[in-house]
């Protein structure tokens, strides 16, 4: 069905461009989308690592790239305005055919890291405050240039160590107003006779809260999503978001998943204020441990007794 | 555009060749897919063959898969059946402009704007989707499963821009037609309702004449009018069905 006939490629394997003749050397596989595989690329030539994207269709490949460069372009003119909050901050470097071969490819940058699910396994469910804030960030530039993300699941979202988030996959990225290109059942608002499949902001919100639930409470998203097509619906997923132990945060998703928001700007700033700001808000209070204590005094002891030392000669 | 989507789990025994029906109906500018609905074992060397084959002639997919499957195969069939009729129809336009030459040929630039317009047109373009369902016995049990995959296929024929409209077939009839028309034109999800509720299972797979009478109801819209067609229809010597079983 029109799938690759590519090879998967090897490390050591040279991939040219013919269009623009960079040369590109396979470092290791990364994944596999919708749309074509990752690999880990070094470019001759220059230090950086990037992410090459080999596609198993050329018009499928071209459609993701226009809408990544389209949105480098929105980014360009808008240059003046924060680099920083740009949804793809020099994400997208090139594109091009292979001079062997002749498969499409485009190139971006890599973001070294993991993907969301297992970077919260990992560091603990904490970071969601923190995460969702710079993921709602992006999704609220990405509507800002009319663009949705469409295909919003915690596989397209990288992690770095410290925290730094990026959505990966424009491959069901589209402008708003389409219908929605490549979705995943359990975040799409159809599946849950919850809307439609019209690109909207709320759709990228009602994925993102899909998100949330299936990171704090598989199991339950599980089991929800198992009743009879025609019985599914946004209330069962509030009810889930009603049993998580932060209030807060269960009644952003509910407003979400109800398509609450008007905009995701106005969804951002209520997750800074309420969800984010709510863990900030409350330092855990730790009592000093009395070795501390002890520990310090000796030390001004030391201290005095040095000061006292050193002027007496 | 015009497609089939037929919904079948093994191989027609009664009546015209599918392969040939498929033929006839890329004649007729309509794009045959086919998917093969398997749950327990498989669905046979001659059956998988055949779905290719109606597929290879109808100028569409095939896919052989369970029913989990069944909802996201046909929502990307019928996109991808959606883009390469316009890719098609673009490609000739390309090939006037340019030369001899594929969408892979073209220079990133002029490739990125031929995909635009395909894109666009993907989007707006009416398109006209005829469901064919297999209601032989052996299907009994997964018709449930089709029809919550129909109506979310609907659900996203719904959100393209373009006018998409959904007609339902299934095969064979309870009193001898070779498919009957259960819901006609439609833009509405919520029209797919309880669609195969009174169906009554037969045994017999007549997949080809079943083929040929959605064909009729793409030519001449309502059943009524096909109905005569039907008769100077036979007469040209296409072959009518003439016995298949009852």
């Amino acid at each position: 069905m029109g799938m690759s006939s590519n090879p998967p490629r090897s490390p050591g394997d040279v991939i040219v461009g013919k269009w623009r003749g960079n040369r590109y050397v396979v470092e290791r596989l990364l994944g596999k989308g919708a749309n074509g595989t990752v690999y880990l690329v070094n470019r001759e030539g220059r230090r950086e690592k990037y992410a090459l994207k080999i596609g198993y269709d050329a018009l499928d490949l071209q459609s993701e790239i226009n809408v990544m460069t389209s949105l480098q372009s929105c980014r360009a003119r808008q240059d003046w305005q924060d680099r920083a909050a740009a949804p793809l901050a020099a994400y997208f470097l090139e594109a091009d055919d292979a001079s062997e071969g002749g498969f499409p490819f485009y190139v971006m940058r890599y973001v070294h890291g993991m993907p969301l699910h297992y970077f919260l396994s990992k560091k603990g469910s904490s970071w969601l405050g923190l995460i969702g804030l710079k993921l709602l960030d992006r999704l609220s530039g990405l509507h800002e240039y009319g663009f949705i993300f469409g295909d919003l699941k915690p596989e397209n979202v990288v992690v770095s160590e410290y925290g730094e988030a990026e959505l990966i996959d424009f491959g069901g990225a589209g402008p708003i107003g389409r219908s929605v290109k490549q979705f995943t059942e359990w975040h799409d608002r159809g599946f849950w006779n919850a809307g439609s499949r019209i690109g909207d902001e709320s759709y990228d919100l009602f994925a993102f809260a899909v998100l949330c639930l299936r990171l704090l409470d598989e199991s339950g998203l599980k089991q929800a999503a198992r009743q009879l097509p025609q019985t599914r619906s946004a209330e069962d997923l509030v009810k889930l978001a009603n049993q998580l132990p932060d209030k807060k945060l269960a009644s952003w998703l509910g407003m979400a998943l109800k398509g609450g928001f008007s905009t995701s700007a106005q969804a951002k700033e209520m997750w800074r204020s309420h969800v984010y700001k709510s863990r900030i808000g409350k330092p855990e209070p730790m009592a000093t441990p009395r070795w501390l204590t002890g520990a310090f005094a000796l030390s001004l002891c030391l201290l005095a007794f040095t000061v006292y030392w050193i002027y007496r000669f | 555009m015009k497609q089939i989507l037929l919904i079948t789990d093994g191989c027609s025994n009664v009546g015209e060749s599918p392969v040939m029906a498929a033929a006839h109906a890329l004649q007729d500018g309509i794009t045959v897919n086919v998917i093969g609905v398997v749950d327990y074992g498989t669905i046979g060397e001659l059956g998988s063959r055949e779905i290719e084959d109606i597929a290879k002639a109808g100028g569409g997919l095939s896919r052989i898969v369970g029913t989990p499957q069944l909802a996201q195969t046909m929502q990307m069939m019928t996109r991808k059946t959606v883009v390469q009729t316009i890719q098609q129809a673009v490609n000739k336009e390309v090939k006037k402009i340019l030369g001899d030459g594929s969408l892979e040929d073209l220079p990133p630039a002029k490739r990125s704007q031929v995909v635009t317009v395909v894109d666009e047109l993907s989007e707006t373009a009416p398109l006209r989707l005829a469901l064919l369902i297999d209601a032989s016995a052996s299907m009994k049990p997964k018709l449930a499963a089709v029809e919550d995959a129909i109506r979310d296929l609907a659900l996203s024929l719904e959100a393209r821009e373009g006018v998409s409209e959904i007609s339902v077939f299934h095969f064979p009839g309870t009193t001898g037609e070779p498919a009957v028309l259960d819901m006609d034109w439609s833009t509405n999800v919520s029209d797919i309702r309880a669609l195969f509720g009174r169906i009554r299972m037969k045994g017999a797979t007549p997949t080809g004449p079943a083929i040929f009478k959605v064909l009729e109801h793409f030519r001449y819209g309502t059943l009524n009018e096909h109905q005569v067609r039907f008769a100077a229809h036979s007469d040209d010597g296409e072959g009518m069905p003439g016995g298949y079983v009852v």
